[in-house]
């Protein structure tokens, strides 16, 4: 059954109407476009899916876009751009945290939730925080790294 | 061994005297492409779905081992918006595809092999359509009993899988490799000391994050197909599908984007889902986007051998190595993929008798390895490529025999290892000029480790213990057509383009072969641009595979580029006046040596080459000496790189709950020359995490054919908690035949981690652990087992 949502994404009002059963991820990469966003299990699994639903952090595979009706979201590409790298991602960037990159968005964005919560998190803290989303490329360390570079930076 | 340390220590200063002047390689660059993939901008082949595309689906085999008696689609075809339904009658040319030989079929027309055959394709308008197209086909089985072990599959009365492989030996032993050196009997009966122990490996899943995908597009000029997919090997692809196509090869154009890596698994994956996706294209003659699920991933992608492996070793009491004798049984699965046919293309099954000593000097060697069919998924590449489980057995073996010695596990490696000139157990003489780094990996892990302070025990439930392990590995592919083409471009503005076929999955492809590019041809690191992964743009690099892309392709790079440069030196030696012997080419600007005023920009020198009829482009290629190995014996020198590396960990085993603690991890990889250090760090890392997965928590659980656990819920991966953090050393021995010296790095340090857990394992409780994964379930059972032994 078709539903008209309305619902902020990136600071951008958007309305639209989709299907009950459509997941979040598909209306964000098929119907709006941003790609940014990747789809590795759609079993909520491994966390590459990974946006901000008023700042928290969910897995947009098992989650239906008639439920975000009126709520905020944030993808990757609403973190910052070419001309506005957001501190994460320079961090990432910096530390060598990237290497094939599919799970990077999810982890970043994770990333942001647990630094706006906790400004100076610790290494236990930040383990707990980024557990739910897989790397299998495994730059661990480095992602590690990257949060505490990042945590500095924006302090 | 601080004095061994400062011996090697003189040793590789003089080795890399003649490195200091690089100002590209071997620094600490940025990943090319790191930024987009943090900004989200990166685009996998998925991001390129668009609207228009038909959706492709498949219906797999129900049963894992079957003959199927009757399809109908009658049902499927009259739904609306179905626009193809395909059986194997409807396809346009050969029903077979393989990279080594086409036995697995695009649709299974007969027989289904195992769970993830193919037996009806469909088209449609969108998914949700596609998906109920599939629904509506019925098949018609007869279902056979499925082989589940490799060791009742070779029996002689045992069903046979493929009634007419082109390529098996005998039943479901698809092939036989063998090594022989020396005389083992001999050796066996005068050892004062034999070790004979069997050990199990998991069948194990890539789980790379990406998922395969294909997109179709017919090409309306040439007839011919584009296949976007994420692919190991484009070539590859374009020359095993062609005939699938019944197209000729150069109306295949297969194009891979950035890649969310492949561990191995996408040389054949990508095989998979462009077969499909192809097919239905030509088909509907519209594009096409097919994806598999990360359940059909699991169910029909490739996997790591499993294997059974029985291991004797012969010593004498002083604690040398006399001789090996080993066996060993591969779970080939359904089809043959990399697993190995006759020589020389034997592969994972011929890496398992080339590494069944070992880094070691053996003299008398027997190894034998059988890869047998059964009804589990076929059994490819990944990451080490059967070396993790030769090692697995060689190294704990060698454990053992230290403790029957009551001798220092390393000190009893010292003593056996290959050194200058000797010969590894497949004939090859090791060489210092190659590269020889071991001495100083064994050496340095043992400092960091603190191996001479005794360990702290602690009390009570939590058991402390250490262990240690080497390896050599060789990085390359063993084929007679080894070797690497690119093409290298100037721009009239002295900007350069390389095109090479090669992809980047993660590894920092891009970013080395940017080095080595700008490095020799002393231009600006940001100067060069690297085209990867278009069978219509480059030549063929061969396989991203074998950790060979920097050493193999590497070399062919900078042979591209010497030819350009030495083009405008003797362009420039005319313009300047001078021998071009004089010239050289640095930051950018040429000049005549030792005459800083005679500078003229590169950018304006290749201008005006050009306007004289230099020519701007140049193919680069790069042949090793030709590998041998002899189906006889197999005797002769595989590869002409070899890395080397120890590995030193200490864990925490808590004998209440059986889970392992690793407290501390030391890994030293002897990668030649690192042509950019924090790619090799990632790759040490992710690697040596990829073994910690196969030792500790993976494991495919495969009953009559079915797969129990097809998702990361029952197969979970390593996360954040489960990596230590690692102690990681860059040893550089470098080869004279490789780029700068680099050897390789991408598979190795999976190798030595199960080997090293499990001796530390035995260490910790006094248990031999000899069947991989190390699951806490597992390590309970057989604390039970020992104590209701001895009580
Ligand atoms: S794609 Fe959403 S958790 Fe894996
Ligand atoms: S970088 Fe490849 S999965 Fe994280």
């Amino acid at each position: 059954m078709a539903k008209n949502i309305s619902f902020y994404l990136n600071g951008e009002k958007i309305e639209i109407q989709v299907d009950e059963k459509d997941l979040l991820v598909d209306v964000i990469r098929n119907r709006i476009g941003l790609k940014g966003t990747k789809k590795g299990c759609t079993n909520g699994d491994c966390g590459v899916c990974t946006v901000l639903l008023d700042g928290e952090p969910i897995r947009s595979c098992i989650t239906l876009a008639c439920m975000i009706d009126g709520k905020e979201i944030m993808t990757i590409e609403g973190l910052g751009n070419a001309e506005n790298v957001h501190p994460i991602q320079q961090a990432f960037v910096e530390e060598g945290a990237i290497q094939c990159g599919f799970c990077t968005p999810g982890m970043i964005l994770t990333t942001k939730a647990l630094l706006d919560k906790k400004a100076k998190p610790t290494t236990g803290e930040i383990k707990r925080a980024l557990s739910g989303n897989f790397c299998r490329c495994a730059g661990y360390s480095k992602i590690l790294k990257a949060v505490k570079t990042a945590s500095r930076n924006l302090a | 061994m601080g004095v061994i340390l400062e011996d090697l220590e003189q040793e590789v200063k003089a080795i890399h005297a003649d490195q200091n002047d690089l100002n590209v390689v071997g620094k600490r660059i940025k990943r090319i492409e790191a930024l987009a993939k943090a900004l989200g901008t990166a685009r996998y082949a998925a991001d390129l779905k668009r609207d228009d595309m038909l959706i492709g689906k498949a219906l797999f085999a129900k049963h894992p081992h079957a003959l199927i008696k009757k399809i109908d689609t009658s049902r499927a075809e009259e739904l609306e918006g179905v626009i193809a339904v395909m059986t194997a009658k409807d396809l346009p040319g050969r029903n077979g595809y393989g990279i080594l030989i086409p036995d697995k079929p695009v649709i299974a027309e007969k027989k289904v092999k195992y769970q993830g055959d193919p037996v009806a394709l469909v088209a449609a308008v969108n998914e949700e359509i596609a998906k109920k197209a599939l629904d509506l086909i019925e098949v018609e089985y007869a279902v056979l009993p499925a082989l589940d072990d490799p060791r009742e599959a070779m029996k002689d009365d045992a069903v046979l899988i493929h009634e007419n492989h082109p390529a098996a030996d005998k039943g479901n032993i698809l092939t036989e490799v063998s090594l022989t050196r020396g005389d083992v009997d001999k050796a066996f009966a005068e050892a004062d000391i034999i070790i004979e122990n069997l050990y199990e490996t998991p069948m194990v899943d890539h789980s790379y994050l990406e998922p395969d995908v294909c997109i179709a597009e017919p090409d309306p000029i040439t007839g011919g197909l584009l296949l976007i997919a994420p692919a190991q090997f484009v070539h590859a692809t374009k020359r095993s599908l062609a005939p699938v196509f019944n197209l000729p090869p150069n109306k295949v154009r297969v194009l891979s984007p950035v890649v969310g890596a492949g561990y191995g698994g996408k040389e054949d994956s990508c095989l998979d889902v462009c077969s499909i996706a192809g097919v239905l294209a030509l088909r509907t003659k519209k594009t096409v986007y097919f994806e598999l699920t990360r359940e059909e991933i699991f169910r029909n992608t490739g996997k790591r051998h499993a294997t059974y492996i029985k291991h004797r070793l012969a010593a004498t009491r002083e604690g040398k190595v006399t001789a090996i004798d080993v066996e060993t049984i591969l779970d080939k699965g359904a089809y043959v993929s990399m697993g190995g046919l006759r020589e020389p293309t034997h592969a994972v099954t011929q890496r398992t008798v080339m590494y069944a000593g070992g880094a070691y000097a053996i003299p008398n060697a027997r190894a034998k390895s059988y890869s047998v069919f059964t009804n589990h998924p076929y059994s490819c590449a990944m990451r080490g490529f059967g070396a993790p489980q030769a090692y697995f057995a060689v190294e704990s073996q060698m454990d053992e025999l230290a403790r029957k010695l009551e001798m220092d596990p390393i000190e009893l490696r010292l003593k056996n290892i290959v050194r200058d000139g000797d010969r590894t157990i497949f004939g090859q003489v090791m060489k210092k000029s190659r590269g020889l780094g071991l001495e100083e990996c064994i050496a340095k892990v043992k400092e960091r480790m603190e191996w001479e302070k005794p360990l702290e025990r602690t009390a009570g439930s939590r058991k402390r213990g250490r262990g240690f392990s080497t390896f050599l590995y060789g990085t390359g592919v063993p084929l007679p057509f080894e070797g690497a083409s690119c093409y290298a471009t100037f721009q009239t503005d002295g900007t350069v383009s390389i095109a090479v076929s090669s992809t980047e999955m993660g590894q920092g492809l891009l970013t080395a072969f940017t080095q080595i590019a700008a490095e020799t041809l002393g231009v600006d690191f940001d100067n060069v641009v690297v085209n990867i992964s278009d069978t219509d743009a480059s030549p063929d690099a061969g396989p991203t595979v074998a950790s060979r892309s920097t050493t193999v392709v590497g070399n062919a790079i900078i042979n591209g580029c010497t030819q350009l440069k030495n083009r405008i030196m003797d362009f420039a030696s005319r313009e300047l006046k001078a021998d071009s012997r004089d010239i050289d080419i640095k930051e950018g600007k040429v000049f005549i040596v030792g005459k800083p005023e005679t500078a003229v920009p590169l950018g304006s020198m290749v201008a005006k080459a050009f306007v004289n009829q230099v020519p701007l482009s140049a193919t680069g290629v790069w042949y090793p000496p030709r590998p041998t190995f002899s189906g006889e014996d197999g005797q002769g020198d595989p590869m002409h790189a070899y890395a080397f590396g120890a590995q030193g960990v200490e864990i925490e085993v808590d004998t209440e709950t059986g889970e392992i603690d690793i407290v501390k991890f030391v890994l030293a990889c002897d990668v030649g020359k690192a042509i950019n250090p924090v790619n090799v760090e990632q790759q040490m890392e992710g690697g040596a995490a990829m073994g910690i997965g196969w030792s500790l928590m993976e494991e495919i659980d495969m009953s009559n054919g079915v797969m129990k656990n097809d998702s990361f819920k029952n197969y979970p991966i390593p996360s954040i908690k489960d990596v230590p953090e690692m102690d990681l050393i860059i040893v550089e021995h470098p080869n004279e035949l490789g780029p700068f010296g680099a050897k390789g790095i991408g598979e190795p340090p999976t190798v030595p981690t199960a080997p090293a857990i499990r001796n530390a394992l035995y260490d910790a409780l006094g248990i031999k652990f000899n069947k991989i994964p190390f699951t806490p379930q597992r390590v309970i059972e057989e604390i039970k087992k020992y104590e209701n032994k001895n009580s």
